[in-house]
């Protein structure tokens, strides 16, 4: 508990009255228009719009495979650097030409071969071709 | 519980900094919009709006102004009224909730992202009584809406969060086009998540910190004493990379295909109507000035201009606060003017194209900076012009070789033995039209055959 008690929440404060009032923006704004503006419902008008054409079934399709590899991608990349943040903040810091340094520096690099790796492969395989 | 009071200065001059800045940025945005259509109409030799007053149409305004039209300052205001006045519409089919969520969806964390903006340095508060009761106790506090140890973090995690309103409201729309836009909107996002991340990294291997003021505190130095000077003279390859990943992240051109109008209408929000629509318009706005507050921030300086002396940290007066915001506002604008000149001036890139520059050249890029500069820092070669020189030849090296870097050649085009392009060995290739052509004058089977018999 002691380590926790250190944590300063309290600069957190103003980030949540901002959001509170981002929020209420985006309630009050759309609350707003609905009010106020007109509400005629029904008919043609209701079609979604596909160029002039009736509407041909629903939107909700399957679609291409090389989303759904870009997400999975994403998150390799995206994990490897938010764990890089803590070494970047920090390696500066320490006396980076000590044998501590040295060895901290080549975990990190081999932590970032290994997605280079994984960047080689997927760059063999065609994962980033999206012709 | 105990009591709040006496607050922290930091706690009260971040409730002043929420207070004052959410409607300076909610002030500037309409004029951002007519500032976008003014340059767009002087690059396309047009006048662009100059009609439009403060008049609202009634009889009195409009003696008082004597038709004067302000050059038509009042058109962002006309647009935001026609946009509360206008029907707000749901199409059939349309995911009732989802629809209505994605427009917040996408304006809050365009307004939550500049919480740990330093806008104007640090500022000595005095202690604040009232009615006899210590309210605010003396010190010095940051002009941020948030002094928080984790910075760039919050930063990529509300750029994550914005992805959610566009996938969002390409979704619940139930159109194709909405929906193809939501994707390739989102695909492109999270892609240009990454080199913005790297990018970052390569200038925290340099500050050593996270906290965006301290990292404009580092700024504040001659780049001739060795380190120090703004950032992009340090990692010039950097700002160049998080410059292309903000404009991507915005859903600006060149990168704006989420909303390409001869491909996808109007992209994720083809059926949005109203202030739904508006709040969309805004939150691109708002993206805009956020991330060029970041760009800023990390790259040019913040709130400092060399030798004005007001700008420096160690003045913390109310006057030296006022300059500095006022430095930081102005540099962002002029960030934001550059973003419309560039959507203005080049064409937008094709999809498959935006998507194979950042995965085979800005990622490349920026990991291979980042190694760079971690190497560098190890070697202690931090000065200014030694991280110049690094940078110029990383950049130069990526370009050099560029070229040379093997194809991926999967998915090859099978031959397809026999047919037309790849005929068997002996077979007879045809290369003119083998009838079931028609023609007026020559009707498949002929004019007197049956449409099924075979031709000549």
């Amino acid at each position: 508990m002691s380590h926790l008690a250190t944590v300063n929440l309290e600069g957190y404060v103003p980030i949540l009255l901002l959001l509170l009032m981002a929020i209420g923006f985006a309630v009050i704004n759309i609350i707003a228009t609905l009010v106020i503006g007109p509400q005629r419902d029904g008919g043609v008008k209701s079609m979604t719009y596909e160029s002039g054409m009736n509407p041909f079934g629903t939107a909700r399709k399957r679609f291409n495979v090389r989303f759904y590899i870009i997400a999975m991608t994403f998150l390799v990349f995206d994990i490897e650097v938010i764990f890089l943040y803590p070494w970047a903040a920090t390696y500066s810091n320490i006396d980076p030409r000590t044998p501590e340094g040295a060895v901290f520096l080549g975990r990190v690099l081999f932590f970032m071969a290994t997605t280079v790796i994984a960047y080689v492969y997927g760059y063999r395989k065609g994962v980033f071709r999206f012709d | 519980m105990p009591s709040p009071f006496p607050l922290s200065p930091q706690l009260f001059v971040g409730c002043i900094t929420v207070l004052v800045m959410i409607h300076v940025i909610l002030g500037i945005i309409p004029f951002l919009i007519y500032l976008e259509r003014k340059i767009s109409a002087y690059i396309q030799d047009r006048i662009g709006p100059n009609r439009v007053g403060f008049d609202l149409g009634l009889p009195l305004l409009k003696t008082l102004t004597r038709g004067f039209g302000f050059w038509g300052l009042g058109q962002s205001l006309a647009d935001g009224l026609k946009f509360i006045l206008k029907e707000d519409y749901r199409p059939f089919g349309a995911d009732k909730w989802l629809f209505t969520l994605a427009p917040a969806c996408a304006v809050v964390p365009a307004f939550v992202g500049w919480a740990i903006i330093p806008w104007g340095g640090h500022v000595s508060v005095p202690e604040i009584n009232l009615f006899g009761a210590n309210l605010v106790s003396a010190g010095t506090a940051l002009v941020a809406v948030a002094d928080i140890n984790i910075g760039f973090v919050f930063l990529l995690a509300v750029a994550a969060v914005g992805v959610y309103g566009v996938t969002l409201g390409g979704w619940a729309s139930n159109n194709k086009y909405s929906f193809l836009g939501g994707l390739r909107c989102s695909a492109g996002m999270i892609s240009y998540e990454i080199p913005m991340g790297l990018s970052i990294l390569a200038v925290l291997l340099v500050t050593g910190t996270v906290r965006p003021s301290l990292i404009v505190e580092q700024q504040i130095s001659s780049p001739l004493s060795g380190t120090g000077g703004w950032l992009f003279l340090a990692q010039p390859l950097a700002c160049l990379l998080f410059y292309t990943c903000i404009l991507a992240e915005a859903n600006r051109a060149p990168f704006d295909n989420a909303e390409a109008e001869q491909e996808l209408v109007g992209g994720y929000h083809t059926e949005y109507s109203a202030m739904r629509f508006a709040l969309f318009f805004l939150a691109e706005y708002a993206h805009m000035m956020t991330s060029s507050a970041f760009c800023v921030v990390l790259f040019f300086g913040g709130y400092h201009v060399p030798g004005l002396w007001l700008t420096y940290p160690e003045e913390t007066g109310l006057l030296a606060v006022l300059v500095k915001v006022a430095v930081l506002v102005t540099k962002v604008l002029l960030s934001v003017c550059f973003m419309m000149v560039i959507r203005w001036t080049i064409p937008r890139i094709r999809y498959d194209q935006v998507l194979k520059l950042c995965w085979q050249s800005l990622i490349p890029a920026s990991i291979t900076l980042v190694v760079a500069t971690s190497i560098m820092v190890y070697q202690g070669w931090t000065a200014t012009w030694q991280l110049f020189v690094m940078n110029v030849l990383v950049g130069g090296a990526m370009i050099a070789l560029f070229p040379l870097l093997p194809k991926a050649d999967v998915n090859k085009r099978l031959p397809m033995a026999g047919s037309r392009f790849n005929p068997l060995p002996g077979e007879p290739v045809i290369t003119g039209p083998v009838g079931g052509i028609a023609r007026a004058d020559d009707p498949i089977g002929g004019l007197a055959g049956s449409a099924f018999a075979p031709s000549r």
